[in-house]
């Protein structure tokens, strides 16, 4: 192998302006983070328009499989940096075409430094000479099997074949963090994923109800965070109990206004949560008018017990959208375990769809949630989730 | 913890792990090698197959052919009998209460191999009437399969006169689903033409099993190879597993009436605590097994009630797994003439020869507790 280095080309972030150095730096953090995890002795060099990963003796396809879960990175190349000489450029090329399996190649040079005495169209020639000399492959510039690609920069020349697809979108942090409320089920992990994607650091909750909800659903969410966690090196995992509150408004409150003042009370609950915990924003999986508390109606009326943003990134996803992600991430199999995160006991026969904020907030009158919401809060535990390897 | 699933498995002993260990490090060697260790081996599975047949009282009358479990052995059982002998007729007597390795068998030879099933309802005290058997009889039946201990309710069936039956006006043969019988009740084995042994129901290991069969009788081999156990079941035998199988039966046996008497006394104790409570119907027959004992909730939801004993320590069992999506029914209680509500709702509280007065105890303080709280 004659690679020696990884070129990570950024995303969207190449259109940042003023930022962009203090983006290419969480990048490069990132990435360190990301390989550290299963690589040591490696470097990262950053530059104005490129990150190099230098691979020293790690396996260089490994490292851009381990990559490809980086938010923020737009395509990964395996390159080798040579000296800017054209004969050592000319026998790099060659080497590099020699083990590969292809009939036709073309050459694309690039030259942007312009001390370099060749211009790029020369070097093109040169190269794809030596190259039709010394081997049995052909030129085809609209649609070759190789592309050779050759850079010469300020710092040496760069030549390379491969590009790989990086994951896109921004580089995780840079958009700060929110509290991602996460049930167990098909959506919140892909929610949670998009928002990754986005650059967005999650915190978990999810609300718990022993004995109505098995210890099984909690083994489930830490699962589901294990795999999203490739992607976030670790997950803050917030669990509230919630027992009691479901317990009084299952006693309590009107059949059909069960669902909307939970919601509420979790909305409430995440609210004190996500400020403790620094969170921008509010999080989760609701999809417009998937179930009777994510019609618009009902999501104004529990929307209303917060003024945190609540981000919803699956709002307009029909479900087979979202079920492809789930399998792409491969959350969807963790999910569909056969374990309810709500017991049916809780689970009224006709919840409304259309609730109204006077009768909301008149039943929810009969609890005494305050307090239910400061010992919810006081008992909740905490745990990080990290990555679970592979193999 | 408080264990109180032992129907479900139990906690193999730690002197059979210890045997089972210092076996397979002494006498490793494939029993059917023809060399000095696999001699040794061979002995040692000698010994443990006249050990199992001496302590079943079934050594002039009976072989013992080990496998892996009791599901194996029913298969074996039910359908190695039927395929072997169709040509005798093709009609199969069950009742509706088997363990799904019973039934299941059944249903694959009916609906596979074109066998008739005739099912037989169990009466509202949980066991299978003997006139009922005999009324099913038929010229072409040549298998009835009935189990000796219902494994959710402890209801036992009278095996000794429906094998009186069976072999006095038919030709057919009767296979006995003894998990949860052997070591724990008296059974006329002899009077049982095919039979099942599971280790990890008695404190052994998991994977020993044996199907017990009268000497004269031919079955048709599941796993067909290298022709160990008599031709009937090829693969290499475990000789460790056949092994503490043979102690795990012994020690039960010996300890039978010992434990009976004093487990008989801890489940009267719960029945009579239960039979106080009106939102709790017992499903378990007065004449039952000493070691499993079944209730129903009138009005709540046993998964959730389980999901609490289990947060507390305390394992007994639902037919559902907890909270699953789809809820099941106890067929055996629905056999018993409850609603579907109450057969979905059953707990089954299970001993074994160790569980105390204790264990007992803080299960009923701890139910009652949760029982008071928890949401309808």
């Amino acid at each position: 192998m004659i690679y020696d280095r990884i070129m990570v080309r950024f995303g969207e972030l190449s259109t940042k302006g003023r930022n962009k150095m203090a983006f290419i730096k969480l990048l490069a953090t990132n990435i360190s983070k990301k390989l550290s995890e299963d690589f040591s002795d490696f470097k990262i060099e950053t530059r104005y328009d490129h990150i190099y990963v230098v691979v020293n003796n790690n396996d260089p396809h490994a490292m851009i499989e381990a990559l490809q879960e980086v938010s923020g990175i737009n395509s990964l190349t395996l390159v080798v940096k040579v000296a800017k000489d054209i004969e050592t450029i000319k026998a790099t090329a060659l080497e590099m075409i020699k083990s590969q399996e292809a009939v036709t190649f073309k050459v694309r040079a690039k030259r942007s430094d312009k001390n370099f005495p060749i211009i790029s169209d020369e070097i093109n020639r040169q190269v794809a000479k030596e190259i039709l000399i010394n081997s049995n492959l052909k030129v085809d510039v609209k649609n070759p099997d190789l592309t050779v690609g050759i850079e010469v920069r300020d710092e040496g020349c760069y030549l390379f074949l491969e590009t790989f697809k990086g994951a896109g979108g921004y580089p995780l942090g840079i958009a700060g963090k929110v509290l991602m409320m996460i049930s167990g089920g098909i959506d919140s992990p892909v929610a949670a994923y998009l928002l990754m994607k986005r650059g967005v650091l999650i915190e978990c909750v999810h609300f718990a109800s022993p004995p109505y909800t098995s210890s099984a659903v909690v083994d489930k969410v830490v699962d589901l965070l294990k795999t999203l966690a490739h992607y976030q090196t670790n997950i803050r995992l917030h669990i509230v109990p919630f027992t009691k509150i479901q317990e009084a408004i299952h006693d309590s409150i009107d059949e059909s206004y069960a669902i909307t003042v939970m919601r509420r009370m979790m909305y409430r609950l995440s609210e004190k949560l996500a400020n403790i915990n620094k969170c921008l924003a509010i999080a989760n999986g609701e999809s417009i008018g998937q179930v009777a508390s994510q019609t618009l109606r009902s999501i104004r009326v529990i929307n209303e017990v917060t003024n945190l943003t609540v981000l919803r990134p699956l709002v307009t996803y029909d479900k087979n959208d979202i079920i492809k992600i789930a399998k792409q991430i491969k959350t969807y199999d963790i999910s569909i375990r056969p374990f309810e995160d709500c017991c049916t006991i809780f689970h009224p026969q006709n919840p409304r769809t259309k609730p109204n904020f006077k009768s909301t907030i008149w039943l929810e009158e009969k609890l005494p949630f305050e307090e239910m919401i400061a010992e919810a809060i006081d008992n909740t535990k905490s745990v990080l989730i990290k990555a679970e390897s592979d193999n | 913890m408080i264990y109180l699933d032992n129907a479900a498995t139990t906690k193999p002993s730690r002197e059979l792990l210890d045997v089972y260990r210092q076996i397979e490090e002494d006498v490793f060697a494939n029993a059917h090698s023809n060399h000095l260790a696999g001699r040794n081996a061979a002995k040692y599975l000698t010994k443990a197959r006249s050990a199992l047949l001496n302590v079943l009282q079934v050594e002039n009358s009976h072989r013992a052919i080990f496998l892996s479990s009791a599901s194996e052995a029913n298969n074996l059982a039910i359908k190695g009998f039927a395929l072997k002998h169709q040509n005798r007729g093709k009609h199969i007597i069950i009742s509706n209460v088997e363990h799904p390795s019973g039934y299941e068998a059944v249903f694959q030879l009916r609906d596979k191999f074109g066998f008739e099933v005739t099912i037989l309802t169990i009466n509202h005290k949980g066991f299978i009437r003997p006139e009922d058997v005999r009324e099913a009889l038929r010229k072409d039946t040549i298998l009835v399969s009935i189990m000796a201990v219902n494994n959710e309710i402890g209801s036992l069936n009278p095996i000794k006169e429906i094998a009186t039956i069976v072999h006095t006006f038919s030709r057919a043969m009767l296979h006995v689903d003894t998990t949860q019988a052997i070591g724990k009740i008296e059974l006329p084995y002899q009077d049982i033409d095919l039979f099942c042994v599971s280790g990890h129901k008695i404190n052994g290991l998991k994977g020993s099993g044996a199907l017990l069969i009268r000497k004269n009788i031919e079955l048709l081999p599941l796993i067909s190879g290298g022709n160990q156990e008599f031709g009937l079941r090829s693969s290499t035998v475990s000789v460790a597993l056949a092994y503490t199988l043979a102690l795990a039966v012994k020690k039960a046996a010996s300890e039978l009436s010992t434990n009976a008497t004093r487990l008989t006394s801890l489940l009267s104790f719960l029945r009579s605590h239960f039979s106080k409570q009106e939102q709790i119907l017992i499903n378990s027959p007065e004449k039952g097994s000493p070691y499993i004992f079944n209730i129903s909730l009138v009005d709540k939801k046993a998964s959730v009630v389980v999901e609490a004993l289990s947060n507390q320590g305390i394992m007994v069992s639902s037919v559902s797994a907890c909270h699953a999506k789809s809820e099941e029914v106890s067929q055996t209680v629905r056999a018993l003439g409850r609603s579907e509500e109450l057969s979905r709702n059953t707990i089954r509280v299970s001993f074994d020869h160790q569980t105390t007065i204790e264990d007992v105890d803080a299960f009923i303080k701890a139910f009652d507790d949760i029982v008071l709280r928890i949401r309808s």
